[in-house]
């Protein structure tokens, strides 16, 4: 269920990672990222495998295992991916969908320039890891 | 007494976090970097106090404290309050002098302003969180 260009920007103007975007650059982001859907059970990344993506929630669910324990659950609005893509090392989880998932991808090696072109979307990405590192080392303590 | 340029430069070099940034954004580093001095036992930052700013540690030794539990040990070239100036959250750990140590500080707000201009140091700054994010992660299944 691919989205039109305007409901797309619409989408992607709720999401808290994209929140401080124009509409042009907003735009820019739709056009860059190819929409893409999976059915439930799918799993989108594989511990300890290469060949990664960065990938943004619009709709549906998706579990993340260690080893098999679940670790999280990510929804619209989350994002997951980039850790690898960013360290250039293979993912350390399992990825897999529980709902029929709706998200926008972005393969590895353009997300760094994506990046750059966007040092809003960055300082939201920052925020997001400073967070996990922050709730992984209070689950350690 | 304040720290030379040159010295502030080859301290912030050696740091991961500043690795690959530009000339010109170095320079701002440097310019808004100051330099503090601790002695032994004394308090570098303060679990729950509000973060505001990043810390180099040029030479010394500190320990990491949450609560009573020691977390960590930190020497030359660590760094740490990254997350409070990121996110401006209340520091999650204290950091103590263990002798006397003299550190590279970097204001908050003058960190934000370079991330901002600067996105290559974004990307190592989250660069170098990532790495840590994993590093708990293997602590945990271990």
């Amino acid at each position: 269920m691919a989205l039109s260009p305007q409901e797309l920007v619409d989408t992607l103007a709720g999401l808290s990672l994209f929140a401080d975007l124009s509409r042009p650059q907003l735009e820019q982001v739709a056009h860059k990222m190819t929409e893409e859907s999976y059915p439930v059970g799918q799993r989108i990344l594989r511990q300890g495998f290469t060949g990664t993506g960065f990938y943004v929630i619009l709709d549906g669910e998706v579990v993340v295992k260690i080893d098999g324990d679940e670790r999280a659950r990510l929804q619209k609005g989350d994002f997951f991916g980039e850790m690898s893509i960013l360290l250039g090392e293979p993912p350390v989880a399992d990825v897999v969908t529980t709902r029929q998932l709706h998200v926008l991808h972005l393969g590895g090696p353009e997300l760094e320039g994506f990046l750059r072109d966007h040092p809003p979307v960055m300082y939201r990405m920052l925020k997001t890891v400073a967070l996990r590192l922050r709730n992984a080392s209070r689950l350690r303590s | 007494m304040p720290p030379k340029p040159g010295e502030v430069t080859s301290a912030l070099a050696r740091v991961p976090l500043f690795d690959g940034i530009s000339e010109e954004s170095m320079e701002r580093l440097v310019a808004v970097t100051g330099e503090l001095e601790f002695e032994a036992d004394q308090f570098i930052v303060i679990q729950g106090q509000v973060g505001t700013g990043l810390y180099v540690i040029l030479d010394g030794a500190a320990r990491v404290v949450r609560g009573s539990d020691e977390l960590a040990r930190l020497g030359p070239n660590d760094f740490f309050g990254e997350l409070s100036v990121i996110d401006q959250q209340p520091r999650n750990a204290s950091v103590q002098a263990i002798e006397p140590t003299r550190c590279l500080a970097l204001a908050s707000w003058d960190l934000l302003d370079l991330l901002e201009s600067d996105p290559k140091l974004a990307l190592n700054l989250i660069r170098g969180l990532a790495a840590r994010v994993r590093g708990q992660g293997e602590l945990h299944r271990h």
